[in-house]
């Protein structure tokens, strides 16, 4: 059961430490998201990679329509793998919509976690009219599902649970590497779509572990409305606005992300 | 920047890591209608409609991020003016020095993009159809099994003997029934394929809207009375008329009719309604019974279409009535529509059918004004007699000839069968006849031949003989055949008695009475 989980889910664990900090990647991508990142943590934690079902080199073959249609399902893939390599006092780390996967899991196993780290999160992207600022309308959701459609085409679209079971072609495998991180386009549109019509902010009380929200200045997905909502209804949360624009600071401002963490970890609680 | 690639036939952009302009070649500014200076320094997102920056951020950034390259991928840009502008990206890292730098050359695709959506929306469609043409066919198999369930397992307990004379009688009546639902089904089936074959013909004439109704009505009043559902009619008699194929609008009036009565429970109410609305004269069937959802509405005159396409429905049927009713309403240059408040609340049918204003001689002196009976099949004691008729039936199937024996026999006639044109040819040398009933399809040789044999008899008492091509093959062109081929009549198979008899009575100058002018 443990090397089905840690081979479904594309598990790496290295470092040097003892305790485990779990990267959690966001939608649209794998866990190579994290490689500017975990080297200056490598010392002094362990550090645990995954890809979610149905993305990067996960087993497209335990992708189920119906489990992986909310993030329920995808915080169960967290627990598992949490469980399967016997995780406690785990630093949580996720980018976009793995700060609410990690929330989830945290809400239903909160003993496993010390700390959530929470980059770019948002608990509901769709603005609701009673006056709460997601960012976004349905229709723009919908235009992403198209502006996606017809992206995710040619081998990726018909090929790809095949071709990533065939080691003997390499050829295709570099191909793999530089496409998007999950090829197949039903799996990426339904992970969209649980991304973006959730609603998390009921789950947010119920949150008992502390956490860091780390804001980017100028982030479309999740604009700074959210994170001011987020620092009022979360508890025990930390709110950083960083000097980093854009939505994945992780990759595009490295040291920023990791300074803020560092000073965060060694601060040893919230506010 | 090299003038080459400043004015070249493409858009040029680069940027940094964190996704702010560094340049931009002066194609591109102009197709998106700024200035330089509005924007270098700028974040690309500037340029990004919602959707396209949501995906710039989640796979475009992170994939030119982590794997230096960006090929073919489709974004929308905003111009200055609100307009989008697609396009195709190329991006790579640059390879040399810090900063990190992109190079991002991207191509407008307006054409093809409008193109690309054509294709993905027809595949849409087509993966709609399949499935719909799926769901049907695994619908129709199973209607038309259904019935034959019935009709085999009663036939082996007649078989069988050992059921009383009440329980055979209620037998028969069960296995009539399930046939003829399942002929129903098949008119139904090629009653469509006729309609959208393009090959259905309508007969025009003028038709009185108040008699169609009626006609109609009188047809489904005793299914109307088993359920307890009470019919009104309010019909002004000056509404019309129209100028329509008296049949085809008959099958329209029964379908609406029949289709309340169906999906209204037991003491429920189906009303009728025709009045005159300005140029057009508009019937309006409704019912107080199950509705149609909002979901379902849009989608009631689809073919193949059914509210509930689950194993536990209630109402069989195949889904094509509300097809063929509206291409037939259409034919006739008319409109249909459906009205419902919602599931459980009752649902209406209204039809417009332009009124026929101008009366040209022609139609005055051919007008019928009261619409032809509607087919059915009259019980066993009221078909005509024949008695004393001489009949040759040529079949090659047992079973059709036997089957048409008893019925001729029944009504009295002296029925003959044979089951080839040799066989058959020989009993028209034998003996006065006084009609010829034959099949088309026999191995060997074939009904046309059979006839062109008998019209070309030296002369003998035969030769002329009245007959009747009684025939699967019921396409326009067959009928024209078998005319021109000698026979009086074609008659398309499966053929009700009453039908046959009547043909048989009228070829030979019977009276109603079944007594001889001769």
């Amino acid at each position: 059961m443990t090397q089905n989980i840690l081979a479904r889910n594309n598990v790496k664990v290295f470092g040097k430490g003892t305790q485990p900090m779990l990267f959690a990647h966001g939608f649209g991508c794998d866990q190579n998201m994290w490689r500017f990142v975990t080297p200056a943590f490598e010392e002094s934690y362990r550090i645990v990679l995954f890809d979610y079902v149905g993305s990067g080199k996960s087993d497209l073959r335990a992708y189920s329509a119906e489990r992986y249609g909310s993030l329920e399902g995808y915080a169960e893939d967290v627990l598992d793998i949490c469980s399967a390599l016997e995780l406690s006092n785990i630093i949580f780390v996720g980018h976009s919509v793995s700060s609410v996967i990690g929330m989830l899991a945290s809400i239903r196993e909160p003993d496993r976690f010390e700390r959530l780290i929470m980059i770019g999160p948002s608990p509901c992207y769709i603005n609701d009219p009673a006056g709460y600022v997601g960012g976004f309308e349905r229709a723009d959701i919908t235009g992403l599902l198209d502006v996606m459609e017809k992206n995710y085409i040619g081998w990726a679209n018909f090929l790809a649970p095949v071709v990533m079971k065939n080691p003997q072609r390499p050829e295709l495998t570099r191909e793999l590497e530089e496409s998007f991180c999950s090829t197949d386009p039903k799996i990426a549109r339904r992970f969209a779509e649980g991304t973006f019509f959730s609603d998390n902010r009921s789950d947010l009380q119920k949150v008992t572990i502390p956490s860091l929200i780390m804001q980017c200045s100028e982030d479309a997905i999740a604009p700074l409305d959210v994170g001011d909502y987020l620092k009022r209804h979360l508890p025990g949360s930390t709110l950083r606005v960083m000097e980093a624009t854009g939505h994945c600071p992780h990759m595009s401002h490295p040291d920023e992300t990791i300074r803020i963490i560092r000073e965060y970890l060694s601060a040893g609680g919230g506010d | 920047m090299d003038d080459l690639l400043n004015r070249a036939p493409c858009g040029f952009l680069s940027f940094a890591d964190d996704s702010k302009v560094v340049d931009i070649n002066a194609t591109l500014l102009d197709s998106l209608g700024y200035e330089l200076e509005e924007v270098r320094g700028r974040h690309l997102e500037t340029f990004l409609p919602v959707a396209s920056r949501i995906f710039y951020q989640t796979h475009f950034f992170p994939l030119l991020k982590l794997h230096g390259r960006v090929e073919e991928v489709y974004l929308s840009l905003r111009a200055k003016d609100g307009s989008e502008v697609p396009v195709l990206a190329n991006a790579a890292r640059r390879d040399h020095g810090a900063p990190v730098i992109y190079d991002c050359i991207l191509m407008q695709m307006r054409q093809r993009n409008q193109y690309e959506d054509q294709i993905l929306a027809a595949r849409k469609l087509a993966e709609e159809a399949t499935r719909a043409k799926d769901e049907f066919l695994a619908v129709v198999s199973h209607e038309l099994r259904s019935p034959l369930t019935a009709i085999l397992g009663w036939a082996h307990l007649m078989k069988s003997g050992k059921l009383d004379e009440a329980t055979t009688k209620r037998a028969v009546e069960i296995i009539e029934r399930n046939a003829d639902s399942q002929n129903q089904l098949i008119e139904d089936l090629l009653d469509f394929s006729r309609i959208i074959s393009g090959k259905i013909r309508l007969d025009v004439g003028r038709v009185e809207p108040d008699s169609l109704v009626e006609a109609a009505l009188d047809v489904v009043r005793l299914a109307a009375d088993a359920k307890g559902i009470r019919l009104q009619a309010v019909l002004d008699p000056k509404a019309g008329p129209v100028s329509g194929d008296p049949e085809r609008l008959q099958q329209v009036m029964w379908n609406l009719l029949s289709n309340a009565i169906k999906f209204t429970p037991k003491g429920g109410r189906v009303q009728v309604r025709l009045a005159r609305v300005n140029s057009s004269v508009e019937i309006t069937v409704s019912d107080t019974g199950q509705g149609i959802s909002a979901d379902f509405l849009p989608y009631v005159f689809e073919r193949f279409r059914q509210a509930d396409n689950t194993t536990t429905r209630l109402h069989t049927g195949l889904g094509l009535g509300m097809a063929i009713t509206k291409h037939i309403v259409e034919l006739h240059g008319g409109t249909i529509r459906a009205v419902s408040p919602g599931e459980g609340q009752g649902a209406s049918f209204i039809v417009r059918l332009p009124v026929m204003v101008v009366h040209t001689p022609e139609q005055l002196s051919n007008a019928t004004t009261e619409p032809p009976p509607v087919a059915g099949v009259a019980p066993a004691a009221e078909l005509t007699r024949l008695d004393g008729v001489r009949v040759l039936v040529v079949d090659d199937e047992k079973d059709a000839r036997d089957l048409l024996g008893t019925i001729l026999t029944q009504c009295g006639a002296v029925a003959k069968t044979a089951a080839s044109v040799s066989a058959a040819l020989e009993i028209i040398r034998g003996g006065k006849l006084d009609v010829l009933i034959s099949d088309i399809e026999m191995p060997n040789e074939d009904g046309y031949s059979l006839i062109r044999k008998v019209r070309s008899l030296e002369d003998g008492p035969n030769r002329s003989i009245p007959a009747i091509a009684l025939t699967a093959h019921a396409r326009a062109s067959d009928r024209l055949r078998s005319l021109t081929a000698g026979y009086q009549l074609h008659i398309p198979k499966p053929v009700g008695p009453a039908e046959l008899v009547m043909s048989i009575a009228n070829l030979t100058n019977r009276d109603h009475n079944g007594s001889s002018e001769i």
